[in-house]
């Protein structure tokens, strides 16, 4: 399979500390790639530097051959790198429908002008969108939410739908940021078939960031591990569990 | 009711109640006709206004300036060029969308909140003082008065008449927000008041639905500017202060933030209510804050949530409580 995602040598400053020093892999289509590492090893500053959230000091972000370091945010997502957050980026008065159908918008046809004057193809547009976006939801067993509003969608929910509208326009590439944080075992394991689902069947490359140890051993194909906005070790699975420098910086082993 | 049936009838409903308004000028006389073409004009500036502060959740208080703006076209583009007041209509509403532009470019530079508020407000007093100071162009303090003028051989100095034009002019901009807010663009304005940042990650880009938000709030209160000009016959730099920010504000939060259906009720009825209030003077502003007070304790979320609750009928789709 080929590199879909080629990180070269990224580096982000924020005054006086170095959240991330020259850190490069690559990312396969289909493959699940963990990222791991304690807080604060800069592993959202990793997402924030390729989504284009920062500005990247150093290095480089190839999607496809594309270089996105220094895109602005909008830009990278529709050049399909998509990302969901930490904390949770749903929009909380927006129905759950209405949240997966801004992942539809910039492949939504219809000009500014065309909407304001009702024009018929912008309507069809808007339908199409709508019911693009019922399928998605009943992919995900989540249809029968769609009406509800997203904020009061128990927070294994939100993270299922937050991941619905960031896959729904199809991106090659996705960024997953501890999305199984705060969930129960059975929406875990619901959240993990996603994951598997995105990457096996669609081809979806996909960087996981994620804490629990087990979880990560059982999807993901390669690891890196981070400490201090270092690649520390990247490799199988198998690889990373013999690996000394991560026994001793981060598994907690003597 | 079927389901499918509801966008039908809501449809029936919204050109139902303009048909119905052809009839107004049967009914009234020259008092009550001139109050509700003033109705006509405070429905697009609260529909404006209700649009910046909530659908996109910007506190930006610049609407007044873009009223101020489109007036102010409207009368000296025909004052002074000599153009047909209708034909000034669209280039007001061009004027006060190029003010939103200007006031965007704060919140574009990341001005947002409190700072947003100051700085637009200023904005607005800013204005103020060029229609002042700018003697030779807008006649200084004393205004600007409108020529007198006919359409189709009907005197534009007819309240009747001068109803007919708002009536279009409102029906035609109040669908068309209608339109741009149930679409893909009216999703991502309320996208970027619910989560900025999360929104670009859907290569939505921000800046661009945040200028066009306030271009378009501009374009429809400077078309009611102009409406306003030929309302009142002349324009003054008072007409454009801080009385009439406060008027439309209430106005916005009586209705309910975000709601078309809202913007129009609370235009109407906070137009009426001083009317009635002339029978009590000195007391009238009193009074005035008390009722909108009043509304605003029982319904946080003005009259709009009021009516969704009453039927489906009126629910809107970009309207939140
Ligand atoms: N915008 C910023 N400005 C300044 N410092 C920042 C900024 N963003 C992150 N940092 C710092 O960079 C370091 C790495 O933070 P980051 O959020 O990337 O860690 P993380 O690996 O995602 O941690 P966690 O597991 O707790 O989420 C931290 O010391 C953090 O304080
Ligand atoms: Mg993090």
């Amino acid at each position: 399979m080929s590199d879909l995602l080629q990180v070269s040598s990224l580096g982000v400053r924020f005054s006086g500390l170095t959240a991330l020093d020259d850190v490069s892999f690559t990312l396969r289509e289909g493959e699940v790639r963990a990222v791991i590492g304690p807080n604060g090893a800069g592993k959202t500053t990793l997402f924030n530097a390729i989504s284009g959230y920062v500005t990247p000091t150093s290095g480089a972000v190839l999607l496809q051959g594309r270089d996105l370091a220094g895109q602005s945010p909008h830009a990278i997502a529709e050049h399909g790198v998509r990302r969901t957050f930490q904390n949770g980026g749903l929009f909380p008065a927006l129905t759950v429908l209405e949240n997966v159908m801004t992942g539809l918008h910039a492949q939504t046809p219809g000009s500014f002008l065309d909407i304001v004057l009702g024009r018929r193809h912008a309507i069809e547009a808007e339908q199409a969108a709508r019911a693009q976006a019922h399928d998605l939801l009943k992919l995900m067993s989540m249809d029968h939410m769609a009406d509800h509003r997203a904020g009061d969608l128990s927070g294994g929910q939100q993270r299922i739908v937050e991941i619905v509208r960031t896959v729904a326009s199809d991106p090659p590439v996705l960024l997953l940021d501890e999305p199984a944080v705060g969930l129960s075992p059975v929406a875990r394991d619901q959240m993990l078939e996603i994951i598997r689902r995105l990457a096996g069947e669609k081809g979806v490359g996909i960087l996981l960031i994620e804490h629990a140890v087990e979880l990560v051993m059982s999807v993901a194909d390669r690891i890196l591990v981070m400490a201090a906005g270092k690649r520390i070790a990247d490799g199988t699975v198998p690889e990373i569990r013999e690996d000394r420098a991560v026994l001793e910086a981060y598994l907690g082993y003597a | 009711m079927q389901v499918s049936s509801l966008p039908r009838l809501r449809r029936r409903l919204f050109w139902a109640v303009p048909v119905l308004l052809l009839a107004l000028p049967l009914l009234t006389n020259e008092y009550t006709q001139f109050v509700a073409n003033g109705m006509l004009i405070a429905a697009l500036v609260t529909l404006g206004f209700s649009l910046v502060i909530g659908n996109l959740g910007q506190l930006a208080f610049a609407n007044t300036a873009f009223f101020g703006l489109g007036a102010y076209a409207s009368a000296i583009l025909s004052a002074t060029l000599g153009l047909p007041w209708i034909v000034t209509i669209p280039l007001s509403g061009l004027v006060g969308a190029l003010g939103g532009f200007v006031a965007s470019s704060a919140a574009l530079r990341g001005i947002r909140a409190y700072y947003l508020a100051i700085i637009t407000l200023a904005f607005g007093e800013l204005m103020r003082w060029v229609y002042v100071h700018a003697r030779p162009v807008t006649g200084g303090t004393n205004g600007l008065a409108l020529p007198k003028e006919t359409l189709f051989g009907f005197s534009l100095s007819d309240d009747k008449v001068k109803f007919y034009v708002f009536l279009l002019v409102a029906v035609l901009l109040i669908k068309a927000t209608s339109n741009l807010l149930r679409s893909r663009l009216g999703r991502a304005i309320m996208a970027v008041r619910e989560n900025e940042v999360a929104t670009a990650s859907l290569g939505i880009p921000t800046a661009r639905i945040i200028l066009m938000t306030f271009a378009w709030s501009g374009f429809v209160t400077g078309c009611a500017g102009a409406l306003f000009a030929r309302h009142v016959g002349h324009v003054f730099p008072e007409s454009f202060g801080m009385i009439q920010l406060i008027s439309s504000f209430a106005m916005v939060l009586v209705g309910g933030l975000g709601s078309i259906l809202g913007a129009v009720l609370g235009a109407v009825l906070l137009t009426a209510l001083p009317e009635y209030l002339r029978a009590f003077p000195g007391l009238e502003e009193l009074f005035f804050g008390l009722i909108v007070g009043a509304v605003l304790l029982v319904l946080p979320m003005g009259l709009a949530s009021l009516l969704r609750r009453a039927s489906p009928l009126f629910s809107e789709r970009y309207y939140r409580e």
